[in-house]
């Protein structure tokens, strides 16, 4: 139980800079996701609080307290690693009661007995305790990593893409149970993705990292509606998002918005006082219309503001299928429903929602402003205050 | 197909009984000695009256105790210096990168590339200086040019297979270095760290150059004091066999042991699967 601090945070390995000022503030009993693409730095910040590695630069505080020269034994963290790191040659038993028999966490065999036994039976591996790790499938290995970290009471979890490796069945039965369990430890926690989804659906806050910086910290709504870049909103969401490169045009009427791929037909952007003063304020009259793929539609026929292309491809994706439209050089995608009747390059009519669309400075790719923003706002409160209201809850 | 596979069989088998008589048969002869008196020694071959006269001669009438006592002393020192010294030294090869890191790994292993007679007469000269010739820590210290390089090079394998997450995992879990060093990472070194300090072992027991050159008055190894039943006017051909035969028992006696683990102790931390 405790609260996570990095201030200004460097890492460099040799010349290259892993970290660049990342500073970040993770609340007591808080579900932290950090979020970003391969190679972002996500592990190095897990490795950073949990001592393993040491910032060139920048502070580190866990409960207030600076532990930048406090090593990994003695900053009490629980870490799951990626590639779980269980000890080849202890049996799963062992290996989950390796921390309470370390000098620091010293616990009577009795004692570890019940809480490994606690802890295999919250994972469902009580019935492997005399294996050995080679002798288990991934998703065991795994359960071993997570109970090695939970038969403690940590100041904090630092779980690094503990599901990658599961296949989706079983990562979607553990995605609820680690929420589940989260809850009921009240115990801070730090988790690493590459994954949308888990992002989304575990998380009180999301920290959106690239190249050893951070873009965003927010909950869920706020990062998947109100983006803070391009970047961002390309990452959150599958299928991608659609960014249609448009040049701003002013009239009598207001704003219109040009597609360079169908300068014939300009979006006409609907009177908003909020977001045609930030359109003013740009410096170019160049933007990103950002529209997520269940935003745009497709037609067979023609319609009243469509956009004509043809089908470039036809995908099923479990529940649903993505169609992507070929519309000058550019792709649209758009959601169907699964067994649609479409051929390759037939002619096909796209229109969007333009009252859903994020708009992007089309230079410096920043978030410009969205309609129902206000609507958002209230949803992202809305979101805090329950995050907030939980961990309140686990307090009492 | 079955009688061809039995062919194959009969003709694979055959081959190795006659490389392995051929392999053994030297042993065997040895050992035949050790039992002939010196008047049946070049009269006989396999008929002749056993007798216990050398082995009576060799154990209780010369200094054969003694030498098998210098040995052991200089090869198990020679191998606890090259595991202490060794390990540390293969882990911060595998671990730590430093300036010249492969050009140093490659320098130690090349001490098992000069041939031993070449580096061993300046070495006398400077052993002579140093009044660490005849010494037990003389031929300690030489030994290791026969067992650090092998140590290094297999145990620095295995910590490389070892995934430093591990070692991290470890250092979450609460335990101090040392105790890192020795309950997680020696036993997932030990099958080579084993079979490579026995395989030295059996080097240094069995070195021949550098005790004749660097001892050989107050340090007497096995090795070079068997030569001394050669006296000037008659050999003693069944004491030399007797003292041969004896030490080598070492040798057989690891050699046997360990096979199981040597071979796939050797390999196992260097190739990668």
């Amino acid at each position: 139980m405790a609260k996570i601090e990095l201030i200004n945070v460097t890492k460099r390995f040799g010349k290259v800079t892993a970290l660049k000022n990342v500073s970040l503030e993770i609340h007591d009993k808080e579900f932290f996701v950090l979020f970003g693409p391969a190679g972002a730095g996500k592990t190095t910040i897990l490795n950073n609080i949990a001592g393993i590695q040491i910032p060139e630069e920048g502070v580190i505080k866990i409960n207030g307290e600076i532990v930048n020269q406090v090593d990994p034994a003695h900053r009490n963290v629980a870490m799951v690693f990626e590639n779980y790191a269980l000890y080849p040659n202890k049996t799963v038993y062992d290996n989950i009661a390796s921390p309470l028999r370390s000098p620091m966490y010293k616990k009577d065999e009795g004692y570890i007995k019940n809480a490994v036994m606690k802890a295999a039976t919250l994972m469902k591996i009580d019935m492997l305790l005399e294996r050995l790790p080679s002798q288990l499938s991934n998703g065991q290995r795994q359960r071993v990593a997570l109970g090695r970290a939970l038969v403690r009471d940590p100041n904090v979890f630092l779980l690094d893409e503990p599901l990658a490796h599961l296949d989706a069945k079983l990562r979607n039965l553990m995605r609820g149970e680690l929420k589940e369990m989260q809850h009921n430890f009240a115990t801070t926690s730090i988790y690493v993705t590459h994954d949308f989804m888990e992002a989304m659906s575990l998380a009180d806050r999301i920290a959106i990292i690239d190249k050893g910086e951070i873009i965003q910290v927010g909950v869920s709504d706020e990062i998947y509606y109100m983006p803070k870049n391009q970047f961002v909103a390309q990452l959150m969401g599958d299928p991608e998002i659609n960014l249609l490169a448009c040049e701003l045009v002013q009239d009598d009427r207001g704003f219109t918005c040009v597609w360079e791929e169908a300068p014939y037909h300009p979006f006409r952007l609907p009177e908003e006082p909020e977001l045609f003063k930030r359109f003013k304020a740009l410096e170019d009259n160049k933007v990103h219309l950002g529209v997520r793929p269940q935003n745009t539609h497709y037609h067979f026929e023609p319609v009243d503001g469509s956009i004509e292309g043809t089908v470039y491809s036809f995908e099923t994706i479990g529940n649903k299928s993505v169609l992507t439209a070929q519309i000058g050089n550019s792709h649209v995608r758009t959601i169907a429903p699964n067994g649609l009747p479409v051929k390759l390059d037939q002619p096909i009519f796209v229109t969007v929602d333009i009252a859903r669309v994020i708009l992007f400075n089309g230079v410096t790719k920043e978030y410009i402003g969205r309609y129902d923003e206000a609507d958002v706002m209230k949803l992202v409160e809305e979101q805090k205050s329950e995050s907030s209201k939980e961990a309140g809850e686990n307090h009492g | 197909m079955t009688a061809r596979k039995r062919l194959v069989a009969i003709l694979q088998n055959g081959g190795l009984a006659i490389y392995a008589i051929f392999a053994l048969f030297p042993l065997l002869w040895m050992f035949i000695l050790t039992f002939k008196s010196d008047a049946e020694m070049l009269t006989t071959t396999f008929v002749f009256t056993p007798t216990l006269i050398n082995y009576e001669q060799v154990f209780f009438y010369s200094d054969y105790l003694r030498y098998i006592r210098d040995s052991f002393i200089v090869s198990t020192g020679a191998v606890l210096i090259s595991v202490l010294a060794g390990v540390p030294a293969a882990y911060a090869f595998a671990r730590y990168s430093f300036k010249k890191k492969e050009t140093i790994a490659f320098q130690i292993l090349s001490f098992k590339f000069a041939p031993e007679i070449l580096v061993v007469l300046p070495l006398y000269m400077l052993y002579r200086q140093m009044g660490i010739y005849d010494t037990y820590l003389g031929l300690i210290w030489v030994y290791q040019l026969i067992s650090m390089p092998l140590i290094i090079w297999v145990v620095r394998g295995y910590f490389e297979d070892i995934s430093v997450e591990i070692e991290h995992a470890a250092q979450v879990d609460g335990y101090p270095w040392w105790q890192i060093f020795l309950k997680v990472l020696l036993p997932l070194i030990k099958p080579g760290l084993v079979s490579s300090a026995l395989l030295c072992f059996i080097f240094a027991w069995n070195s021949f150059t550098f005790p004749l050159l660097l001892a050989g008055i107050k340090v007497e190894p096995i090795t070079v004091a068997a030569t001394k039943y050669l006296a000037q006017s008659t050999v003693h051909y069944g004491q030399m066999a007797v003292a041969a035969t004896c030490s080598a028992l070492p040798s057989i006696i690891f050699a046997v042991v360990i096979q199981k683990h040597l071979v796939r102790g050797l390999s196992f931390g260097a190739v990668k699967g």
